[in-house]
């Protein structure tokens, strides 16, 4: 279980023995778990490209802080009724209050489960700032991004490869005049022709979503869909088409795909998503509630979704954030050693994760 | 001689009357002392010392002799400029010198300019109100509450009259007509009144639910009022009238969030319809989910998220119809 947790979010999670012990203890606000790692919401794309301020090589762990919206999923996760169609999740709160590391919280739990995991780390990423738009060889209307169609496809293998050899195609899949690939054969291996025919990715994505979608009804496997910045998907885009008109997002396989993904006609698993307002497009840096983010198209979309609220830290999430900056000597300031520098520290960054991060950073 | 002079321009956060004063006395000091002294330097500060003798001290404003119970309206009786020594007030007016403060009244340009009603105090305009009984009637005394005067009257007209001194008693400011009615005291229907709604555009208000129609295009009063009645009119009568295009209303024109006939409602009963299925319930109608308490809760949590915005009441209240819908336990 471990292998397979490794390669997940692209960056390896090394779990240190403490980590496992809190996952099993039930009420795990105590301050002995008081681990945590602190990265502002615009961190998936850290992780496409290291830096010096990444915390995973900085303090050679990974650490996540136990909060409440977390065990409240863990809760509905473990309550919930395979056989009902699935339930939606939306994860909401201000900018930086850890709606991005309570996913990652949540897909690292379904990991260890053994559910089969659709991580999407920033659906803003597939709508803006592409650089190839190719019109899709399957539906004219369509474009394609075989960019980070690839990419995906890419993390994907690392992260389920022990499923991709269980799960069987049920239909014949064309490819092009001498690709095939034949009914009965692994999803491993269309995965791999959308690796190597980089113009076939986005349909190959399509292609791994559907079967997921048809075979997980049957109960063999849970299936989690995890998408950051779910409200990517109902916004608007900043691509244009070749002749300067603006893309609408239904326009982009990759999204079409998703948008599907996400509806609630199937059965067998969870969708757990995050509303981001960092990356989104055309938004008020001051909206975070979920009509304001995801529009009227979205909300009628997703409707009906259980909204969890993640808010700014509590007194005791402060107490431990702060012990563990210590604990790892990331405070090298003398006064942020005493009373008044905690006190300071909290003023200062109104008990906000990632500007507690920011400030903590310099000193 | 130069000494005493340079000295002088060198502070010069003294006054001018202090500077005078200095000056004249060092140059009638050193008249006896000093043989650098020039004819042309003897005259000039001899004219300096005649001209001290011609400035006034100043007198003291108006403003320290005014008692606190005096009569203002003697001050200002008319609309006049702003008279810093007349406006017992430490007023200050101006953009502030940089880690200052905004410049006092005296000789501040920015107070006279701009309009004032220091002749307009509640005294002075009680004292108009005096002068003015003599020309007015009785109030009806059977009106003698605001609510009262509404129900009898609900449409207030507002006309003003002009009064100037000049050599003509004309001013066409006097034309306009202001209308002002309670939408609640007309006889409307639902659909009649937000008919009536769109029909009038920014002349209603929510708040109040007042309707408010000014009419300025004749130039008489009277042709204004007769034109903003005819206009309450035909509002009234048109918003009773359904046209044949008012069926193509859609979603985006409705005023308010209706769940019937919704995205909302048919992504709920397909999922009902669903979760039934998989239990292998006897079908179960429509009708029967619609009606059933969770689906109520429902749809009422939809209706305050869509129409009041959102708040954390609103979203919690959601949180819990959707998981008494959706049938998710939340403690294990």
């Amino acid at each position: 279980m471990l292998r397979s947790v490794k390669g997940f979010i692209c960056r390896p999670l090394k779990l240190d023995h403490g980590y496992a012990l809190h996952m099993a203890a039930k009420d795990c606000f105590s301050s002995v778990v008081s681990q945590d790692v602190q990265t502002p919401a615009e961190k998936p794309r850290a992780i496409f490209y290291t830096n010096e301020s990444d915390p995973i090589k900085t303090f050679q762990e990974a650490c996540v802080m136990v909060r409440k919206p977390a065990l409240e999923l863990f809760t509905y996760l473990k309550n919930s009724n395979f056989a009902h169609p699935v339930v939606r999740y939306v994860i909401y709160g201000e900018r930086g209050t850890g709606k991005t590391m309570t996913l990652c919280h949540v897909v690292h739990f379904c990991a260890r489960q053994g559910w089969l995991v659709l991580h999407i780390p920033d659906a803003h990423l597939w709508v803006k700032n592409c650089k190839e738009l190719m019109q899709s060889s399957y539906n004219k209307e369509r474009l394609d991004q075989p960019l980070q169609a690839s990419f995906w496809l890419r993390n994907f293998r690392t992260t389920n490869e022990h499923f991709l050899k269980e799960i069987k195609t049920q239909q014949k899949y064309v490819w092009g005049k001498r690709d095939s690939t034949e009914q009965g054969r692994p999803l491993g291996e269309v995965v791999e022709q959308g690796l190597t025919r980089v113009k076939n990715a986005s349909d190959a994505v399509g292609v791994v979503l559907k079967e997921i979608k048809q075979q997980c009804c049957l109960g063999s496997f849970r299936v989690l869909v995890a998408v950051d910045g779910v409200n990517a998907l109902w916004g608007r885009t900043t691509l244009k088409k070749e002749d300067k008109s603006p893309v609408s997002p239904e326009e982009l396989t990759l999204v079409y795909n998703l948008r599907k993904m996400v509806m609630n006609n199937w059965s067998g698993g969870a969708v757990v998503t995050t509303l981001s307002q960092t990356g989104s497009l055309f938004k008020p840096s001051s909206a975070h509630l979920p009509h304001e983010l995801l529009g009227k198209e979205g909300f009628d979309a997703l409707d009906p979704f259980v909204p969890i609220l993640v808010p700014n830290y509590t007194e005791r999430e402060f107490e431990s954030c702060y012990h563990y900056y210590l604990h790892c000597r990331w405070l090298q300031h003398e006064k942020a050693r005493t009373e008044d520098g905690k006190e300071e520290l909290r003023f200062l960054s109104g008990c906000n994760p990632w500007q507690l991060e920011r400030l903590s950073a310099p000193l | 001689m130069f000494q005493f002079e340079k000295q002088a321009v060198a502070e010069n956060m003294m006054s001018a009357e202090i500077y005078y004063q200095q000056v004249v006395t060092s140059s009638w000091g050193s008249l006896n002392t000093s043989d650098e002294i020039s004819g042309i330097h003897t005259v000039s500060t001899r004219r300096r010392g005649r001209m001290s003798q011609l400035i006034r001290s100043h007198i003291p404003p108006r403003t320290e002799r005014m008692a606190v119970d005096q009569d203002w309206s003697s001050v200002y009786p008319t609309a006049a400029a702003f008279k810093p020594a007349s406006v017992p007030l430490p007023i200050r007016m101006g953009y502030p010198v940089k880690g200052g403060v905004p410049p006092p009244k005296e000789g501040n340009l920015e107070l006279i300019k701009i309009p004032n009603f220091l002749h307009l105090t509640p005294p002075a305009i009680k004292k108009h109100c005096a002068a003015l009984r003599d020309f007015c009637t009785e109030w009806p005394s059977a009106l003698d509450g605001d609510e009262k005067c509404e129900q009898h009257f609900p449409v207030e007209i507002e006309t003003v009259d002009y009064v100037s001194a000049g050599t003509s008693i004309r001013n066409p400011k006097a034309r306009i007509v202001t209308l002002r009615v309670k939408l609640s005291n007309l006889n409307l229907d639902d659909h009649a009144k937000k008919k009536l709604i769109k029909l009038v555009g920014k002349r209603y208000c929510k708040d109040t639910d007042v309707l408010t129609i000014i009419t300025d295009r004749c130039p008489l009063r009277r042709q204004n009022y007769d034109y903003g009645i005819h206009l309450l009119t035909v509002l009234y009568h048109e918003s009773w009238k359904t046209e044949a295009w008012e069926s193509e209303k859609t979603e985006e024109d409705m005023e308010e969030y209706i769940w019937e006939n919704s995205s909302s409602q048919k992504n709920a009963l397909d999922t009902l319809l669903q979760i039934k299925a998989t239990e292998n319930v006897s079908n179960v109608t429509k009708e029967e989910l619609l009606a059933s308490e969770v689906v109520r809760n429902y749809r009422n949590s939809v209706i305050a998220l869509k129409n009041e915005g959102e708040t954390e009441s609103n979203m919690s209240q959601y949180k819990e119809s959707v998981k008494k819908l959706l049938n998710i336990q939340a403690l294990p």
